[in-house]
């Protein structure tokens, strides 16, 4: 019996350490499956790619392009109300009436969308350097990462003022160590950003026409014109608009109306656009292309096409001259038939002066609502033609500035002539009011206004006006999300007032 | 067979040899409780030399001193029986199952032990007090049964499991325990069935866990099931119970008058010109609340021989869901054998296969919450109403919802078990090899009809959902186990090796536009195939643990127990991968020292110490070490608007993740008093866990899209266990009463790093938890109120946030500069965590007759109701805030104005409530026929049983109940969002034992 138990044990010692040798040390190694890992990220061309399209992606996100974004561009400026039904969000309405505190949902919706773009297109920046490719393609894409950056940038501290500089992925000993830096640093880097994308960017029809809609060198002065701006730098802000002018890569569209239809998308107009298509569902019921931006606007009630945000203001409807066209692109009203046809705007009896932003309507697409196709125009030809008439005219060329204020009414007038007189006034201060009156009904409900506002220093005066809660001293800039604050222990510190 | 026999003729002949003065004595041992030889049963002379032990048939014979000697005879797990002869030749000697916890065998890790030898602290129930009171499910057995075990169950949706925390909440994660069912460690118990289980242990401290290393730390909870008697006859057993549930409180919701009252006052106008002619409307509870039954069937059949037993049993098992269109159907056989294939080899198997089919309802219970009640479900001609306008509601038709999503299933396949070989392999040395497998194939699907209820409420193209999940798990274990006993010594040494796999895959797929919406037609290929779509993963994880444990007794007095386990897992890296769990526990019977025998008090009495160092490893998630690139952020270019692949890091992981670890003390007494009647256990511990992992809120300005896992912070849970058992064993009346009382206090010791505090459970943006050292984990934060402004006036001459005027909260400011802010006037308002949790159970039984009670309670902690403080839209309203709000006729009123959102929502103490409450578990009447009724029909027992659970609530808290589902984020576990409410029940049901 005990030689039986001795030759079973031999045995099964054996296996037991056959087992143990065999496959101890593959055994513990599990990485991720069906999944790539940073360990081994970065490694070639077309991961690289794959970074950069990442911080695109965001744009199209929930935080950058809809209730935050557009709350915090049109809805609290004068150009337009909150629009749905009067219960229907009430954060939203905190920011149109200005009773929103450092909670607002909103803050926090930019502020974490925006800086999430900043990180995507740190850890690109830090990364595609390394990367064994082409080297035009490879500052090409780290260009267009510095490009994307600097625009993120350029929003959050046009919204807050100073912000944490955040250039290089963060490591953990760094998560809660960051600090406000002053405004002028801000620009400086925004700066840095731009002169690099300006040099490594292709012209808009140097790209293969598979990647239209990347950032372009043409976009890159647009943004360095809108920082001058912010600096006062008159002749600079001149000088990157002229050369946009300049490159013959971009005209005025005939029709104004066209560049909110599908045809503008990308159009002889367009210089930069958040580019968002319809296709197919992939999971859920939304896209893969969408963005909520056209959802969050849409004609609520009959045709259904939204949720009805961003109603355009009584104030806006009235800045208009008489006769102009451009308030019927751009506003949609109802018993107005839609652009393409489809329909007509039916009334709606739970909603109050019911009117449309119409530069976000689409036509039908695949999947819901919320599959939204719509291009979001961030910069287009008429608002760098503006730009430079107002750096002109605040060098005190007004002939100049005349001469564009005017290119950009005589498309606006068409072929009608019994509207919108070219201007003729010869004073700075004058001029100064045409061009910013002309600033706003061109670009309505394009997202410029608030900074506009900002820019010029007009913020109380407008608001105030309006009626609205605006507290100076306050109110220019947005409170700090609180969330920031709270984790930082303070040193994220509130804006004043807050 | 064969050498049994010889073995007991030599003995005999022994005995036989050394005695003189003789007399014969022959008998049968049978159980108590169905009369069934027990073969195996020790039987000997008290203060004699002669013994035996029985045979298949329970019999046994032997000689003994005199005719005037007494008997005694043991079995394991039994009460020893001592019987007088006087004179008899033979006997008739019934035994029992042991009701004292002193003979009691306690199953440990990897092992079983006496009670009275254990060093660790081991809580224990057995199949007798399961059996009395039906459960659905193992772990609500549990609840108030034992000290210091904590069950919540977190939703009342058929078939979800509870939560359970045993000596507080150890981590500010992952503070789940694991099961080790018949061996095999899983973290999903719910298959097992309840009428299946001989006992559940649970390992709360060091030195009874730490052989499960790094799954150790937040308790070990064992389950054993039945195994068949080694005994002639099988034992067949019938069981059956069916009942109704329903809610256990329903919310008292505005009626559409009111509604109608509160909205014209909301907006200032007369929307509704007379809102009383709305009537009573519709209260959206009836509409998706329903009374339900549920069902169990029970069939089991066990028996044996001297050589093999075995133990198979089907159940089946069915509830409805008290929300309409859920569903829980779960069938379960289990086969448990085992075989002595000679007298060295003996093999086994414990093999459980069970088949669960449920349907899920679609989250509807907020809706009806937050519904008006002004709409009715359906309009006048049949159509679902849609409730948009004029609210803007941000809900659905909570009825329409219910409808159109209820075609929504799963199923799944579940074989679990373990294959085991014992080898003797010298006296007292076995080795033993044990195969554990866990393999689940889950089914999902589900159809979503085309439907539009209102704009915001509707599914475009009807769309087919399935789902394939593959679960493969096995665990492999050597062990060698030494017993030696020599003079006064006894030494048990256990070592061993394990390897274990976790492996899991998945693949979904789904279509769009069906031909028809007819079961035969619902297929993928009937979909259009231009909307197909996929998807697919799958996850693993690896374990090898070498363990080692030494048992000493010196004297049946002095105990020492080491033991030791090493982990090698695969969710560290290589340099963090090891982690080593020792512990040492110390006992002393000191009952048996002179000393206290000679106070003739104690019956026994026990103390006992230990001290480990236990691991969790389920905190880190699977793979926390790598940053896994997320590949689905697509980009849009191109003049044909081409969809092009978009990845990067978008959480950061961290490559430099350790084992989160916790040193726990212990030190306990055990007793026994009044002839054991009174039996008691208290246990002192301190449960102190470092490098925490868990995810940390970080600044949005780092840009990560999640949370960042670290090696954080520190916790200790130091408490109490406490349990008084009294037991009265009369002839006629048997009645026991016994009590378990825990209080623990959490508390974070320090919270590593950069951060000293973490902000949580944001609501609207404002965090309600607020988690630092000195408070507990997850506790509420925010501003105290001072009641409301009675005037404008008042509110203009006060602190204020923003704007508030007449009738809006007025805070306190608690730092006294003259201005309400978030930095200055927020403040710790309470724990989510009880500090004390209790239970009650009490049984008796009389002339056929008996009754059990469970009663559970907590108190010390808070709730913050959650579910008030969304107001995205205009949704309805408590009863209490109609009654109590403040309106220039009411200025005195303590409940603010009405308000949509905004200031009185905040986070403040207008929410708190206390989440103090006791309520009656259980409460069974059952009966026994009597013997002689049954005996005719060949019945062993015949019991007929009606009760209930949750049936009585003693609540402060104003929603459905104080126990609530949760997100499982330790740091938001008092905030009551609104889940699935548990229900109460009543059943009638018998158990017969043929």
């Amino acid at each position: 019996m005990t030689t039986r138990i001795s030759s079973n044990l031999l045995r099964l010692t054996a296996i037991v350490v056959l087992f143990l040798a065999s496959c101890q040390k593959d055994f513990l190694d599990r990485k991720p499956l069906g999944q790539l890992t940073y360990d081994t990220f970065f490694e070639n061309e077309e991961q690289a790619v794959l970074s950069v399209n990442a911080v695109y992606n965001q744009f199209r996100d929930w935080d950058c392009i809809s209730f935050p974004y557009i709350g915090n561009t049109d809805i609290i400026s004068d150009d337009s109300d909150k629009g749905s039904t009067p219960t229907d969000a009430l954060y939203m309405l905190e920011i149109d009436d200005f009773t929103f505190d450092p909670t607002n949902a909103t803050f926090s919706g930019v502020w974490r969308g925006y800086y999430r773009a900043i990180a995507r297109a740190n850890l690109a920046i830090a990364r595609i350097p390394d990367v064994d490719m082409d080297v035009a393609k490879r500052n090409r894409l780290i260009a267009e990462c510095r490009f994307l950056r600097g625009y993120s940038y350029l929003l959050l501290v046009q919204w807050f003022g100073e912000l944490p500089i955040i250039t290089e992925p963060l490591g953990g000993d760094s998560y809660y160590t960051q600090e406000r830096r002053p405004e002028a640093e801000v620009y400086a880097l925004i700066e840095s950003d731009m002169l690099f994308a300006l040099q490594n960017l292709p012209e808009k029809s140097a790209y293969p026409s598979g990647d239209l809609g990347r950032a372009t060198k043409g976009a890159a002065r647009g943004m360095l014109a809108k920082l001058s701006m912010l600096r006062k730098d008159w002749a600079k802000a001149e000088q990157y608009c002229q050369e946009i002018i300049n490159s013959g890569e971009y005209s005025l569209l005939p029709k104004y109306g066209d560049n909110f239809l599908p045809v503008g998308e990308n159009g002889a107009e367009s210089i930069f656009e958040i580019q968002a298509a319809a296709l197919p569902p992939n999971n859920g019921v939304v896209g893969p292309g969408a963005t909520p931006f056209n959802m969050v606007q849409g004609v609520r009630g009959i045709p259904n096409l939204g949720w009805g945000f961003n109603r355009p203001s009584d104030n806006l409807v009235s800045a208009y001259e008489n006769g102009d066209t451009r308030r019927e692109a751009t506003v949609l009203y109802v018993g107005e038939v839609l652009p393409d046809g489809s329909a007509v705007v039916k009334d709606n009896p739970e909603i109050v002066g019911e009117r449309f932003n119409q530069k976000a309507w689409v036509p039908a697409h695949t999947g819901l609502q919320d599959n939204g196709p719509g291009n979001i125009r961030v910069m287009r030809y008429a608002d760098i033609l503006l730009l430079c008439a107002e750096a002109q005219m605040e060098q005190n060329k007004i002939t100049e500035a005349r001469t564009l204020l005017n290119q950009v009414r005589k498309r606006a007038r068409g072929t009608n002539n019994f509207i919108l007189p070219d201007v003729t006034v010869t004073d700075q201060a004058q001029l100064r009011e045409r061009i910013y009156r002309e600033r706003r009904v061109e670009l309505a409900m394009e997202q410029h206004r608030w900074f506009d506002l900002k820019r010029w220093g007009r913020q109380q005066q407008v608001m105030q006006a309006v009626g609205k809660n605006f507290v100076a001293g306050k109110h220019e800039y947005l409170p700090v999300p609180q969330t920031e604050v709270d984790l930082t222990g303070d040193k994220i510190r509130q804006n004043p007032g807050y | 067979m064969k050498q049994l026999k010889q073995i007991l003729t030599i003995a005999l002949l022994l005995l036989a040899w050394g005695l003189h003065a003789q007399h014969s004595v022959k008998g049968t041992v049978t159980d108590k409780a169905d009369g069934t030889p027990i073969i195996g049963a020790t039987v000997r002379e008290l203060n004699g030399n002669a013994g035996a032990i029985t045979d298949v048939d329970g019999k046994f014979e032997l000689k003994v001193s005199s005719p005037e000697a007494v008997l005694s005879v043991t079995y394991t797990g039994y009460s020893p029986s001592e019987v007088p002869i006087e004179g008899r030749s033979e006997l008739s000697i019934t035994i029992g199952f042991s009701d004292n916890v002193l003979e009691q065998v306690v199953v440990v890790g990897y092992g079983t032990q006496k009670k009275t030898d254990l060093t660790g602290a081991v809580g224990s129930v057995k199949s007798k007090d399961l059996e009395r009171i039906p459960t659905a499910s193992v772990d609500q057995a549990l609840q108030g049964k034992m000290a210091g075990v904590y069950v919540t169950p977190t939703s009342g949706e058929p078939g979800v499991g509870a939560v359970i925390r045993i000596r507080g909440t150890g981590t500010l994660n992952n503070s789940n325990p694991i099961y080790v069912v018949d061996g095999m460690i899983t973290y999903d118990a719910s298959f097992v069935n309840p009428q299946d289980v001989q006992s559940i242990e649970v390992l709360k401290d060091a030195s009874a866990a730490a052989i499960y290393g790094s799954r150790g730390s937040n308790g070990v909870i064992i389950i054993t099931t039945k195994n068949g008697k080694k005994r002639k006859d099988a034992v067949i057993t019938l069981g059956t119970y069916y009942g109704t549930q329903s809610i256990t409180k329903k919310l008292d919701l505005l009626n559409a008058t009111e509604f109608g009252t509160l909205y014209n006052e909301l907006i200032n106008q007369q929307y509704y010109p007379d809102p009383s002619a709305l009537g009573e409307g519709t209260d959206w509870q009836d509409e998706i609340f329903r009374t339900a039954p549920i069902g169990n069937v029970q069939l089991g059949i066990n028996g044996g021989s001297d050589r093999y037993s075995y133990n198979v049993s089907a159940n089946y098992f069915n509830q409805s869901g008290i929300l309409k269109n859920s569903e829980f159907e779960r069938v379960t056989l289990r086969l448990n054998n085992e075989f002595k294939v000679n007298n060295w080899l003996t093999l086994g198997n414990n093999l459980a296969y069970a088949n669960v089919q449920r349907q899920y309802a679609p989250g509807v219970i907020g809706g009806a919450y937050r519904m008006p009640p002004v709409f009715a479900p359906r309009d006048s001609t049949g159509d679902f109403t849609d409730p948009t306008s004029p609210f803007g509601l941000a809900i659905g038709n909570p009825a329409a919802e219910l409808y159109y999503r209820q075609n929504n299933f799963a199923r799944s396949d579940r074989f679990f078990g373990t294959v085991y070989g014992n080898i003797q392999l010298a006296k007292g040395l076995t080795f033993r090899s044990n195969f554990g497998f866990d393999i689940e194939n889950g089914r999902g699907r589900s159809f979503t009809p085309k439907f539009e209820v209102s704009a915001s409420q509707l599914n475009k193209d009807d769309q087919l959902n399935v789902s394939i999940g593959e679960k493969r798990d096995w665990i492999w274990e050597q062990t060698l186990n030494y017993n030696k006993e020599w003079g006064k010594h006894s030494v048990t040494v256990l070592a061993g090796y394990t390897a274990e796999e976790r492996r899991y895959e998945y693949l979904n797929a789904g279509r769009r536009n069906f031909p028809g919406t007819s079961d035969v037609v619902l297929y993928l290929n009937a979909g259009n195939d231009t909307t197909q779509t996929n998807s697919g993963g799958a996850q693993e994880e690896a374990l090898i643990s070498y363990l080692f444990r030494l048992n000493y007794t010196f004297n049946d007095r002095y105990l020492l127990t080491f033991s030791m386990r090493t982990d090698q897992s695969s969710r560290f890296t290589a340099g963090n991968r090891t982690g080593v769990f020792p512990s040492v526990g110390l006992g002393w019977n000191i009952g048996q020292e002179d000393f206290i025998e000679n106070l003739n008090i104690f019956d026994n009495l026990k103390l006992r110490a230990s001290y480990g160092v236990l691991g969790n490893q389920s905190s880190a998630g699977l793979y926390p070490s790598y940053g896994s690139i997320t590949t689905a952020l697509y980009a849009v270019f191109g003049s044909g608007e081409d969809l092009n692949q978009g990845g990067t890091l978008i959480t950061l992981g961290n490559p430099d993740l350790r084992w989160e670890t916790a040193r726990q003390t212990d030190a306990g007494v055990e007793f026994g008093l009044l002839g054991s009647r009174l039996t008691g256990e208290i246990d002192w511990y301190n449960r102190f866990t470092y490098d925490i992992i868990a995810a940390v809120p970080i600044p949005a300005y780092v840009g990560s899209s999640g949370d960042p896992v670290v090696n954080t912070a520190k916790v200790r849970n130091r408490g109490w266990d406490i349990m008084l058992n009294w037991r009265n064993n009369g002839d006629n009346f048997i009645w026991n009463i016994g009590g378990n009382i825990s209080p623990v206090k959490n508390e974070i010791v320090e919270l590593n790093g950069q951060k000293a505090e973490i902000f949580a459970a944001f609501l609207q943006g404002e965090a309600a938890t607020r988690s630092a050292p000195g408070l507990p984990i997850g506790a509420f934060y925010g501003y105290v109120t001072d009641g409301v402004f009675n005037t404008a006036e008042e509110a203009a001459s006060s602190p204020r946030l923003g704007n508030e005027s007449a009738g809006d909260l007025k805070l306190k400011d608690l730092n006294g500069d003259g201005v309400i802010t978030a930095d200055g006037d927020r403040t710790y308002l309470g724990s989510p965590i009880p500090t004390l949790t209790y239970g009650f159970n009490a049984g008796m039984e009389w002339k056929g007759f008996d009754l059990n009670a469970d009663l559970f309670g907590v108190s010390g902690n808070k709730v913050y109701n959650a579910k008030q403080t969304f107001r995205f839209s205009v949704y309805n309203w408590e009863q209490s805030f109609y009654d109590n709000r403040w309106t220039p006729q009411n200025p005195d009123a303590a409940t603010p104005r009405i308000t949509n959102g905004g200031h009185n929502y905040r986070v403040t103490d207008r929410f708190l409530e206390d989440g103090s409450f006791i309520r009656l578990r259980s409460l069974v009447l059952g009966y026994s026929l009597p013997q002689s009724l049954i005996q005719r029909l060949k019945i062993t027992k015949f019991r007929v049983y009606a009760g209930g659970t949750n049936i009585w609530t003693s609540q402060k808290y104003s929603g459905y109940s104080p126990e609530f589902s949760n997100s499982g984020n330790a740091y938001e576990v008092g905030l009551d969002n609104l889940g699935y409410p548990v229900a109460k029940t009543w059943q009638v049901g018998f158990d017969v034992t043929f």
